[in-house]
């Protein structure tokens, strides 16, 4: 911890510097401004959570942000603003998700540390065909993490003050995201194997062309977050020691918030819209589906690293790749539904059910 | 480690196996037979980064998402978003400085001691307010700027967008603890400024090492560690320390790159400069927030906090103590640009600023 330095160091300072102004008489008009005055909060089991401080008027996200800088929400705004931002995005429509503050909250509480909060002396030397299929699925969550990260920190800056609940869940995504990449990295080295093969990097190239944040969330909070969640929850059947099953089950907790995210946020999106939202987020689903299959249909070493890693034969292994696939597909229908996008089976795209059908 | 050709063939030879290729374990192309173990601290990111996991490239040019290290592949798609250069984004320390905020991640929920603050008197309760108004506007831009650039690292530099993460996180909790400061006591926020926004105008990463983390946050890193100065309670000082050990993994960050920057591409020299000459321009004391705690309805507060109250002599004593902040403050940053190697900004540095500079210590 950075030392604090102490009153008395500073005592012998002198009053007066010649070159720097006098300071001014005593104003403080910010003050008397007519912001709101905030009830004393009642701090619970949880702390002084967000949502419990932003009470009363502070609470209040309105649909359209009218201030272009960093003006916090319910304070009151300078006349001179300075310069406009490059935020984009000003309305609620955009962004918003009604748990976002408790997801905030719920991200620090369940944070893990993958250097030392994962049983790395439990992983034990295997067969060399099997460390290799797990370390180029790790591998591949490692990528696909990283891609998701990088593209969600690039965003944040897109997102204007109103929204501070939104910019402070994502944060912890980014930062959770960023924990999945050198944790999966970390089991790939950690028992003589080594990083297996990058992806095609279709649907990362999706993510990136995301041009509007819905669309970026459906690719990585509803499509990529659904199939690599039925994976973590299919993980005590790819890993082999604790350390394993703990990198899939922590991982698949992080991603639980992620996913709700980005249901409640689309959930909002349809309802505070039109008809021709629903037809985006279809169009959107449509382009994500058919990157995912492009994907999966090319990357050999990833779909035979499933078959060695969840059977003993290899018949069992794709037994195991379908079951893992359709487990996919499922979450992602059920997500979707959870978001008030239901009856999306019969409109999968083609590819994507071929996949599915033919892992 | 290999697969053994033995294997390989049973595999193959297996009812379903005839479509397996294979060609991945037969042949791997990425480097196999690391057996990390942990350390005192765990297992890091400085442990693995070894043998050729750890070869960071002077430049690449992977384009695709391929972390470094992972085989290549031919048909993988290209970003041209991605940074080829190492100068253009390295700093030795991310490893290490990105496992201790990993270590060190708090909760403005549970790790300050909220349930303990006191009453203050209103004069001085206003003032904190003011202050935590200015705080809350101002650190999360620290999480834009950053993420601007985050799209822009290659997987052959992964470490720097990890820490960038790690920093995002930071500046969000700085964000909510500042705000939730503010909404404790009875007051809630008051007089927004015009902010940080300039800092967002940064279109070189080198650019925003020099005006975010060696001047912004520098100088926001001296303030938070001299908050027992102008703290009222326990609560405000937990609050401020926190914040203070965060502010100084994302200095060192930014220091060590521009080091980088200066040791293997000196011909920068007078480019860096001129971003300095700019920031130093937008610190002077005429200024409101932009002043970075130094002016304005900022200033003020401070005064107020660390006087004790608004009579003429507790506000002289505070802006007294205000202008040992400064000096702390500007002293601290020509301490960091002689880390960097520009020592010589001793020479160029804003007329204000000199006034506040303790001669070179030779």
């Amino acid at each position: 911890m950075a030392e604090t330095d102490t009153q008395e160091d500073l005592q012998a300072a002198p009053p007066q510097i010649p070159g720097i102004p006098a300071p001014p008489q005593l104003d403080m008009s910010w003050a008397k401004v007519p912001t709101a005055r905030p009830p004393k909060p009642k701090i619970g089991a949880e702390g002084f959570t967000l949502r419990l401080a932003d009470a009363g008027e502070y609470a209040y996200a309105p649909d359209h942000w009218p201030y272009e800088n960093d003006t916090p929400r319910g304070s009151y705004p300078a006349k001179d603003r300075g310069l406009p931002a490059p935020y984009t995005i000003y309305d609620k429509a955009e962004v918003w998700a009604e748990n976002s503050a408790d997801l905030y909250e719920l991200a620090i509480r369940e944070q893990w540390k993958p250097a030392t909060q994962i049983s790395w002396s439990t992983i034990e030397p295997l067969a060399g065909h099997i460390e290799a299929a797990i370390d180029q699925i790790v591998s591949n969550i490692s990528e696909q993490q990283y891609n998701s990260n990088a593209v969600m920190m690039g965003r944040l800056k897109d997102i204007s003050y109103g929204y501070h609940e939104v910019k402070l869940y994502l944060a912890t995504q980014a930062f959770d995201q960023a924990r999945h990449v050198e944790a999966f990295r970390k089991r790939a080295l950690a028992n003589g194997g080594g990083l297996g093969v990058e992806s095609p990097g279709f649907f990362n190239r999706a993510v990136y062309a995301s041009f509007k944040f819905t669309e970026l969330v459906v690719y990585t909070n509803i499509i990529r977050t659904s199939f690599l969640l039925a994976l973590c929850e299919m993980g005590d059947r790819i890993g082999r020691s604790q350390a394993d099953r703990q990198l899939f089950e922590n991982t698949a907790n992080d991603l639980r918030r992620h996913l709700s995210y980005g249901i409640e946020h689309l959930k909002h999106y349809l309802l505070t819209g039109d008809e021709q939202k629903r037809r985006n987020v279809r169009a959107w689903l449509d382009r994500g589906e058919i990157m995912l299959a492009a994907d999966m249909r090319r990357d050999k070493p990833l779909r035979e690293a499933f078959i060695l890693a969840l059977g003993d034969t290899v018949e069992r292994g794709k037994a195991s790749l379908r079951e893992l696939r359709q487990a996919q597909l499922r979450k992602l229908l059920r997500t979707l539904e959870l978001a008030t996008f239901p009856g999306h089976e019969p409109y999968v795209n083609a590819s994507l059910r071929d996949i599915i059908d033919n892992p | 480690m290999t697969t053994s050709p033995d294997i390989l063939e049973q595999l193959r030879r297996e009812p379903g196996g005839e479509d397996l290729d294979l060609s991945w374990l037969d042949q791997p192309l990425a480097e196999r037979g690391l057996r990390v173990a942990p350390g005192k601290r765990g297992l890091t990111l400085e442990d693995i980064a070894t043998s050729s996991y750890g070869d960071i490239p002077s430049s690449t040019d992977n384009n695709t998402g391929r972390l470094r290290g992972a085989a290549p592949r031919t048909d993988a798609q290209r970003s041209q978003m991605l940074w080829g250069s190492k100068s253009a984004s390295w700093s030795a320390s991310a490893m290490l400085l990105y496992e201790e905020a990993v270590q060190r991640q708090w909760s403005s929920a549970t790790d300050v001691p909220w349930a303990e603050m006191p009453e203050l008197p209103e004069e001085l309760e206003l003032a904190m307010s003011q202050l935590c108004t200015f705080l809350t506007q101002v650190e999360f831009i620290a999480g834009d700027v950053p993420g601007k650039y985050a799209p822009n690292i290659s997987g052959e530099f992964f470490e720097i967008g990890l820490f960038l993460a790690s920093q995002i996180m930071d500046e969000a909790r700085h964000l909510d603890v500042f705000r939730k400061r503010a909404l404790a006591n009875g007051i809630g926020l008051l007089q927004a400024g015009p902010g940080a926004i300039g800092l967002l105008t940064a279109q070189d990463f080198t650019e925003m090492a020099s005006t975010l983390h060696l001047v912004g946050e520098g100088f926001v890193q001296s303030l938070f560690r001299m908050g027992e100065m102008f703290a009222q309670s326990e609560v405000d000082k937990r609050m401020f320390r926190l914040a203070a050990q965060d502010e100084s993994r994302h200095v060192a960050f930014g220091v060590m790159h521009m080091k980088y920057v200066v040791e293997t591409q000196p011909e920068r020299r007078e480019e860096i400069h001129t971003y300095l000459d700019r920031m130093e321009g937008q610190l002077g004391a005429g200024s409101a927030q932009a002043g970075l705690t130094g002016g304005g309805q900022t200033g003020e507060a401070l005064a107020i906090l660390l006087g004790g109250g608004t009579s003429e002599t507790q506000l002289r004593e505070g802006y007294m103590k205000l202008l040992a902040i400064r000096k702390r403050q500007v002293n601290e940053y020509m301490h960091r640009l002689e880390v960097v190697g520009l020592g010589d900004r001793r020479q160029k540095i804003a007329p204000m600023m000199l006034a506040l500079l303790d001669p070179a210590r030779n």
